[in-house]
């Protein structure tokens, strides 16, 4: 009887599912034809006789709260076009939307504009994928200098301008300022300021630390800002090794890692998550500092009950930051170009467009014009902590670019992890690294 | 004194097998409280147990976060149509390899095992450029037609099958059954327990998969619940975990569900192979 029931009732799931998907594979074509995504009617004919609308497709990587400001903003984009249609569509995370590029530029499906991740335009610049936005800009009266100078580190390659920055952050010091007061201390500006006040922060019960000093994610992007501020660069001029490790930076830099660490002056999270880690430390008030992108500053201002305050990164020899965040580039198979050069236009220098965006999401402004302009001057009277971080941009500064970055950076996530969770000497752990550096860099 | 022994056996039993339940549905437990707390609670430490409203909101402001509607009937297609195909690929090749002898059979099972060992990481760009070849890119097919045999089903129903006694099928061949009858009226319903287990693996591989139908698909009118969610997280900057795990809840209870409706099958297909 039991069994009668149950092979019924899978006779008439699988009835069911046929007959759904006989339904739904049409239904997902119609879908796509309401939505003007699956078509290709309108794009085939709309440029030429302006009956229907030029479809551009827009990749991207943002989620969460900053991908409803960006549905948003495409929204305002379509309403004030009669005859353009963006559509939008997320592509999982910045490495998946380079995958996912990679196979539909050889497939013939890629997009027209996409987001890139900073250090991956150079990976498409140099297979020639990327249009040269140069003629459009001058079309609309632009130029790269309209620009935040820190900004343009990822947009010229080979005398073509091919990205222009879009949702960009930095690294900067987030500080518990309450905590700080507490022991009459200031905001660190040097190293020498940093580890001694991290160092005066931990505190220590039934001998296990129950707060800590300062805190960064698992990520090359704080070792890199370190080897700047140290007056050092990831690569050589050459691009043939690493430029960091003879002159005794990398061992500088670590070493001061690990005598944080040793102390419990710095808390290193676990890799998985760490982001997520620290930032829920740095709330609880487990951390007095932390090392983090700009692009919390909006969460955390919502969500700590302290007196919360951001500032430059300390510096040793100098100020210094890596950038990072996206920008966004036009594909050269594209077939609509002028559409997707005005939406393009309409991120950069249309008040409803970027403009907007970056108020809402608070990524970093990155026209001149953004940054003067009344609302992101009343934005930052308000939120001062976001003017720091705009103000540090002029000590912005990315050493790490190469092609053959990507794969670089899993060896330095190797030479981190030896270091700062397995206490291997240092020394020898960046000489095998800088090896097998130049051994990628020789290919 | 034996009788207390006995007793005492038995509650250790019990307490050992509440932990290990606790283990298996703490996550759960976890996953729906969040999922009913709000932004604040979510950060606090000590984390919280119990809200102190339930935020029953959190779900709608999931669902209004994309067209969760399409992503859901996607996901529903999806599933049902690969697991529909499975069946009737698997159920007459498992058939063939199990009682049949013909040329090649070893050779033809041995391929079968191979296509069970090569993960989808390693097919799914050549995949890709066939599909968009033929241009089926925007429809649900890329994400259907490469499964539609499942070679660890065939392996598994084939095992299955073997145990069936030969006599059974020359009984049914003397009453003039054809093969067709004898594989859907004997064969077929003597292996339920075998085929539930494995329509029930490929439901949860295949309504949890991420990797695929985010290689496979460029717009969302073609896309499944898991891409939804995962639109969900922050790229940076702190997530609304509260948000996320109420599209997680929306998303596990679909496989709760079948589970309890399948799990008796399930056991007793491997306390079946158990015995043979």
């Amino acid at each position: 009887m039991v069994k009668r029931t149950i092979s019924l009732a899978m006779t008439a799931t699988l009835l069911a599912g046929l007959l759904a998907a006989c339904s739904g594979n049409g239904g997902g074509s119609n879908a796509g034809n309401a939505n003007a995504e699956g078509s290709s009617a309108p794009t085939a004919s709309g440029s030429a006789s302006g009956g229907g609308k030029t479809t551009v497709q827009f990749w991207h990587s943002v989620g969460g709260k900053n991908g409803e400001y960006l549905d948003a903003l495409i929204k305002r984009f379509n309403a004030s076009h009669d005859d353009i249609q963006v559509v939008g569509t997320f592509q999982g995370s910045y490495d998946e939307t380079v995958t996912k590029l990679q196979q539909a530029v050889s497939a013939g499906t890629a997009p027209d504009v996409s987001m890139l991740e900073r250090a991956y335009v150079e990976l498409f610049a140099d297979s020639d994928v990327l249009e040269d936005l140069t003629p459009y800009l001058e079309k609309s009266k632009m130029s790269a200098d309209d620009f935040n100078a820190g900004l343009m580190g990822h947009s010229v390659f080979n005398d073509k301008l091919v990205s222009l920055p879009f949702n960009r952050s930095t690294p900067i010091l987030h500080v518990n300022k309450t905590l700080l007061s507490e022991k009459g201390l200031s905001v660190p500006k040097t190293w020498e300021e940093l580890k001694q006040t991290a160092n005066a922060m931990v505190v220590k019960t039934n001998g296990e630390y129950s707060r800590y000093g300062l805190t960064m994610p698992y990520d090359t992007w704080y070792p890199i800002a370190l080897i700047s501020q140290a007056d050092g660069k990831f690569f050589n001029d050459e691009h043939t090794s690493l430029g960091f490790i003879d002159n005794g930076i990398g061992d500088k830099v670590f070493q001061y890692l690990k005598d944080l660490q040793k102390t419990g002056a710095l808390y290193y999270p676990p890799a998985q998550d760490s982001g997520n880690i620290v930032n829920q430390m740095f709330v609880e008030g487990k951390v007095a500092m932390m090392f983090q992108s700009t692009g919390t500053i909006g969460s955390l201002s919502g969500t700590v009950g302290f007196d919360y305050t951001t500032a430059f990164l300390p510096q040793d020899k100098k100020y210094a930051s890596p950038t990072g965040g996206a920008n966004v580039a036009m594909l050269a198979g594209s077939k609509h170009k002028d559409a997707a050069w005005e939406f393009l236009r309409y991120l950069m220098e249309d008040p409803d467009g970027g403009l907007q965006f970056i108020l809402d999401s608070g990524y970093l402004p990155f026209t001149k014009k953004m940054a003067e302009s009344q609302q992101m001057q009343d934005l930052w009277a308000k939120e001062p902590n976001r003017k720091v971080a705009y103000d540090q941009l002029q000590y912005a500064i990315d050493t790490n670019k190469d092609v053959a970055w990507p794969e670089i950076m899993h060896e330095f996530f190797s030479a981190i992890e030896a270091i700062m969770y397995d206490s291997k000497d240092i020394q020898s752990t960046l000489g095998t690294f800088k090896k097998e550096t130049e051994r990628i860099l020789a290919e | 004194m034996k009788l207390e022994f006995g007793r005492l056996r038995t509650s250790i039993n019990a307490l050992l097998k509440i932990a290990l339940l606790l283990v298996f549905v703490f996550p759960f437990l976890w996953m729906i409280s969040t999922s009913l707390q709000t932004f604040r609670e979510t950060m606090a430490f000590p984390p919280t147990w119990i809200p102190a409203s339930p935020q029953w909101g959190n779900f709608a402001e999931a669902m209004q976060a994309g067209p969760f509607p399409v992503y859901a009937r996607n996901s529903l297609v999806i599933t049902a149509s690969v697991i529909v195909l499975q069946l009737a690929v698997m159920i007459p090749a498992a058939y063939a390899f199990a009682k049949y002898r013909f040329r090649g059979k070893s050779l033809l099972f041995g391929m079968v095992l191979l296509a069970f060992m090569i993960p989808g990481q390693v097919t799914f760009i050549p995949v890709y450029l066939m599909m968009a070849d033929w241009g089926v890119i925007k429809t649900l097919l890329p994400q259907i037609v490469p499964f539609m045999s499942n070679a660890f089903g065939i392996f598994l129903l084939r095992q299955y099958f073997m145990q069936i006694p030969e006599e059974i099928i020359e009984a049914a061949r003397l009453d003039n059954a054809s093969e067709l009858a004898i594989m859907s009226r004997i064969m077929t319903p003597m292996s339920m327990p075998a085929l539930a287990t494995v329509a029930l693996f490929s439901f949860v591989s295949h309504w949890n998969d991420y990797f695929w139908p985010l290689v496979m698909t460029d717009s969302s009118a073609v896309r499944p619940l898991t891409i939804g969610i995962s639109m969900l997280r922050e790229t940076e900057g702190i997530s609304n975990w509260h948000i996320i795990m109420a599209g997680n809840v929306v998303l596990v209870v679909p496989i709760l569900l079948v589970y309890l409706i399948c799990s008796k099958q399930i056991v007793k297909a491997f306390v079946y192979s158990g015995i043979k």
